[in-house]
């Protein structure tokens, strides 16, 4: 009766969780190689693995494994220290192990090679020679030589506290008469005395008889494997009567391993799956409970005969309108996961670096418990493995270099995460030289994205490193490639409708900033009317709302600023932008959106309030109309376009550049 | 190759069934099997900046949907939208994925067989519209049809899109 | 009436299926992440069978076992624990311990059971 679940599919995930255990004990060890908990951790983890991974038939893995196990074991006891090499090894071992997981049952001679190159280093790290294999199979089960006709006689006395120890004489007994009809009689004979008597022990003893007819069949390890159990301790004697010379206790059987599990089925895709706080499943489960409370009391009404009372259907829709965004909320909040998720793997990641540069280089994190959701981390994990070997390879110097700058031989890698508004900030920070502006500079003007001699602010100079199949290093290492990171994670980046900063200062160091959108699929938005359409703002863009100043509503298309408390504030007439043909409404609203770390107008019609959103991507036709970064739809079915307010922004202005505006108007525009 | 217009060439595999509609004044035809439904016309949503020939967004059900106005594409005049008019929604390939569309149909006929009947691929000279948008033109109840070869058009369409990278204007 | 089952064992995958060998079986399966859930779950409940892996986190399966033999609502049930080849010198242990028997890994569904209904006596 199966429910269901692979326990094979289950083994897979637990596999790589211990895996993880077992690499994170492992760095941890390279700071501590004397721990005696963490070199337990490790030998447990590889115990574990060997174990489990002989039950769910991944052979292979068990084999290998047990090598590790035994290698390891001499650092347990002592006998060999926790080298640096030996931890490298180790992390080269377990890598094997997750892709011979991987590989199920399929045998790969070049993942064997792989294996048996890596048993030799651990051999000669822990100086001893690889253990011959101890996991042959187990040897055959002697097969008793047929006797001659004659029956079986058992005369067995189970030993001192057996029954306290869960033995049941009774299904003893049972076990033997299935082997063949026998006769049976209790010995009470050697009963203590009754002040000696343990009432809790079993003083009887038995006798088992098989005649020859019956005991054909019979073999002795028949006998003795009904005794499994006690056979070391108890006093059992097999007798043949009939038979010449009885012979004493038989020595106990190897054990049952002629039959092994099955093989593992081939892997397919892992089932996605979710750690996830019971907390929020039991609220999940309230608001469910809820909502079918209001979803009856719905039902009612609309059920009632006669006029349906406004406000008992006001009541409801609250209710319902309530218990749907906690439900929003509370469902989101299932797929949010802390990014110490994601920072853990980069702790490998820096270890690795650090060899292959020869650089030493800590890694320090801050804001771990930050929560993000799930699908974010997995696609943020290859954007930022980029950024952060870019670091190591070019922003990091090496430790002559930072000797004579001053700075501390280990460098640092900082990587932070926070929550700000609507949004997510993990920023990577190294403490390295930083970006050489000028060699950005002439590297941009050879390619010929900016013309020789123009001005640029520093800003725009930095975001020069986004463009395609730009890199700046000297020498193109094996590591970062040839620049194609960049502009590879900026659109990644931008997949997860986030965006991407970059601060530098030379000699100093260089900061990432990701900025992500809290939730992938739904967002609070500000719905506001231009023309005839209607468009949602984002509100985590949204800093403030005002009325357009009646000395701007008829503004020539010049000089558009407003002056917000002393502040210069651009604004766009969202109603041009749109060429909307529908007249502008006399009084027209500006909406203040953040962008980059200026501020912007939108001016609109009228704004129509809040509204959380379910985002749909617009379809392939209307992906290349930047400005909108989907579309959502409204209560009342209409479709109305979510602004993707920085890429609008930047599209006006281009617009302006094209056109050619003096460079008073340009200087406005906001940074 | 110079083959000459009007002349029925190796059959063009057309399928079985095809859906006829009218649009600017001429009979088009498409296989009725990549329909998904024939709606009145809904609220459009305006895409300000997206191309002409596909500018408006429908809600189909809950889905966002694009929707196509063939007539652009055949430069045809774009006609108003009257009692006949409807949206064709169509599962059809683009850049080969596939895709949810709608399209305009100043009025949809019927779904017919156009079995037997002969399919021309269209005259390489005297055409007003692009041949490469053409799958064929058959005879069907007395008039000339067209068989519009969508996946191409729409993929040569969002081609275009790409290109052009449009932005609105300040 | 159905016998019932503790599995006590730190790898879910292990637990899941031993629970399914058993439940296959006709047994009904409790199971107990480590030895201190265990000892908690033995301690609400009369099992007919305790089967434990020795090797966990938290409370291991020795220490359990002989917790569990402290107290005398315990007494007589059977406890298997789950080895593997190499540790033979612990088997002596585990007995001393107030085990009763054993099971090797790796083991498929039919010794599982077979285990099981040997101990149990149905």
């Amino acid at each position: 009766m199966s429910d269901g679940a692979d326990p094979v599919a289950a083994f897979r995930i637990e596999a790589g969780e211990l895996l993880d255990q077992v690499e994170r004990a492992l760095l941890d060890l390279t700071g501590a190689p004397a721990h005696r908990g963490l070199i337990d951790e490790v030998f447990r983890g590889l115990h574990t693995l060997k174990g489990s991974g002989a039950m769910f038939g991944f052979d292979a893995l068990a084999r290998f494994t047990h090598h590790c196990e035994s290698a390891f074991d001499r650092v347990r006891k002592g006998q060999a220290p926790a080298s640096r090499a030996l931890i490298d090894v180790v992390l080269s071992a377990r890598d094997h192990m997750q892709a011979l997981i991987d590989a199920g049952n399929s045998s790969d001679p070049a993942l064997d090679g792989a294996g048996e190159a890596i048993l030799a280093r651990l051999a000669s790290a822990v100086a001893t020679a690889p253990a011959a294999a101890a996991m042959d199979a187990a040897p055959a089960p002697e097969a008793a030589p047929p006797e001659a006709e004659a029956g079986w006689q058992i005369r067995f006395r189970l030993p001192e506290g057996a029954l306290a120890n869960g033995s049941n004489p009774l299904a003893l007994l049972d076990e033997l008469r299935d082997l063949g009809p026998c006769t049976v009689v209790c010995r009470m004979g050697e009963l203590p005395a009754l002040d000696a008597f343990a009432p809790a022990e079993c003083h009887a003893a038995w006798e088992v008889t098989w005649a020859a007819a019956d005991a054909g069949e019979i073999s002795r390890e028949a006998i003795e494997d009904v005794f499994l159990f006690l056979i070391d301790d108890m006093e059992l004697t097999i007798t043949r009567p009939g038979a010449p010379a009885a012979t004493a206790d038989a020595p106990p059987l190897p054990a049952d391993t002629a039959e092994g599990p099955a093989a593992p089925r081939p892997a397919g895709p892992p089932r996605e799956s979710v750690r996830v706080q019971a907390e929020r499943l039991d609220e999940l489960m309230n608001r469910v409970g809820e909502l079918v409370i209001a979803q009856s009391r719905l039902e009612l009404l609309a059920m009632a005969q006669g006029q349906v009372d406004a406000a008992s259907l006001r009541a409801v829709s609250e209710d319902i309108q309530r218990l749907s965004a906690e439900l929003r909320d509370t469902s989101m909040a299932l797929r949010m996961m802390p990014v110490a998720h994601l920072f853990g793997r980069f702790r490998r990641l820096i270890h690795d670096l650090a060899q292959e540069t020869g650089k030493s280089i800590e890694l320090v994190t801050d804001g771990e418990a930050t929560e993000v959701d799930k699908t974010v981390i997995e696609r943020l994990a290859d954007p930022m493995i980029h950024v952060i070997r870019n670091s190591c390879d070019h922003g990091l110097e090496p430790a002559g270099e930072r000797a004579a700058a001053g700075k501390p031989a280990t460098g640092r890698i900082v990587l932070s995460a926070r929550q700000a508004g609507g949004e997510v900030l993990i920023a990577i920070r190294d403490d390295g030289r930083g970006i050489n502006r000028a060699r950005v500079r002439a590297k941009a003007e050879a390619q010929g994205l900016i013309a020789p001699g123009a001005p640029l602010a520093d800003a725009e100079l930095l975001q020069m490193i986004f463009a395609p199949g730009f890199s700046t290093a000297a020498a193109i290492t094996n590591l970062s490639g040839r620049g194609v990171g960049m502009d590879v994670v900026k659109r990644s980046i931008e997949t997860l409708r986030g965006t991407i900063d970059i601060d530098s200062t030379e000699g100093d160091g260089t900061t990432i900033t990701l900025h992500l959108p809290l939730t992938l699929a739904i967002i609070e938005c500000m719905l506001v009317r231009v023309g005839a359409g209607r468009y949602a703002i984002p509100l985590s863009a949204v800093e403030e709302c005002l009325e357009l100043p009646a000395t701007e509503v008829a503004g020539t298309r010049r000089r558009n600023f407003l002056d917000v408390r002393g502040e210069l504030v651009p604004y766009l007439r969202l109603h041009d932008s749109f060429a909307s043909d529908h007249p502008a409404d006399l009084y027209q609203k500006v909406i203040v959106v953040a962008q980059g770390r200026g501020r912007v107008g939108l001016v609109v019609d009228q704004i129509l309030g809040n509204t959380q959103t379910v985002i749909k991507s617009l379809s392939r036709f209307h992906a290349g109309v930047s400005a909108f970064s989907g579309a959502t739809i409204l209560g009342d079915g209409s479709v109305a376009l979510i602004l993707d307010v920085g890429a609008l922004i930047a599209g006006a202005q281009k617009a302006r550049r094209t056109r050619g505006d003096r460079p008073a108007e340009s200087a406005g525009e906001a940074a | 190759m110079n083959a000459p217009a009007s002349h029925s060439l190796p059959a063009i595999a057309i399928p079985e069934r095809m859906l006829t509609f009218g649009l600017g004044g001429e009979h088009f035809a498409i296989d009725a099997q990549c329909v998904r439904e024939i709606m009145e016309v809904p609220a459009i949503t305006r895409v300000p900046g997206a191309p002409a020939f596909a500018d408006g967004l429908l809600n189909v059900r809950g889905a966002i949907v694009p929707l196509a106005d063939l007539a652009i594409v055949f430069g045809m005049e774009r006609a108003a939208h009257n009692a006949d008019t409807r949206i064709i929604v169509i599962e059809a390939a683009v850049e080969e994925e596939a895709a949810t569309i709608g399209i305009l149909a100043d009025k949809v006929f019927d779904v017919a067989s156009l079995d037997g009947a002969p399919v021309e691929s269209p005259p390489q000279v005297g055409m007003k519209w692009r041949t490469d948008f053409i799958i064929g033109i058959a005879r069907h109840a007395g008039r000339f049809v067209i068989l519009p070869d969508l996946p191409r058009i729409f993929t040569e369409c969002v081609g275009q899109i790409h290109r052009a990278a449009p932005h609105l204007p300040a | 009436m159905t016998a019932s089952i503790l599995t006590v064992d730190d790898s879910p995958s292990l637990r899941m299926a031993v629970r399914i060998a058993l439940t296959g079986a006709g047994y009904n399966v409790v199971e107990a992440g480590d030895g201190m859930e265990g000892l908690s779950k033995a301690g609400t409940q009369r099992f007919d069978l305790i089967i434990t892996d020795l090797n966990m986190p938290r409370m291991d399966g020795l220490t359990m076992i002989r917790e569990l033999r402290k107290s005398p609502t315990q007494t007589g049930v059977p406890i298997v624990f789950l080895t593997t080849e190499s540790e033979d010198g612990l088997k002596a242990e585990a007995k001393a311990a107030g085990a009763t028997g054993w099971l090797v890994k790796p083991f498929n569904a039919d010794q599982l059971v077979k285990v099981a209904r040997k101990v149990l006596g149905r």
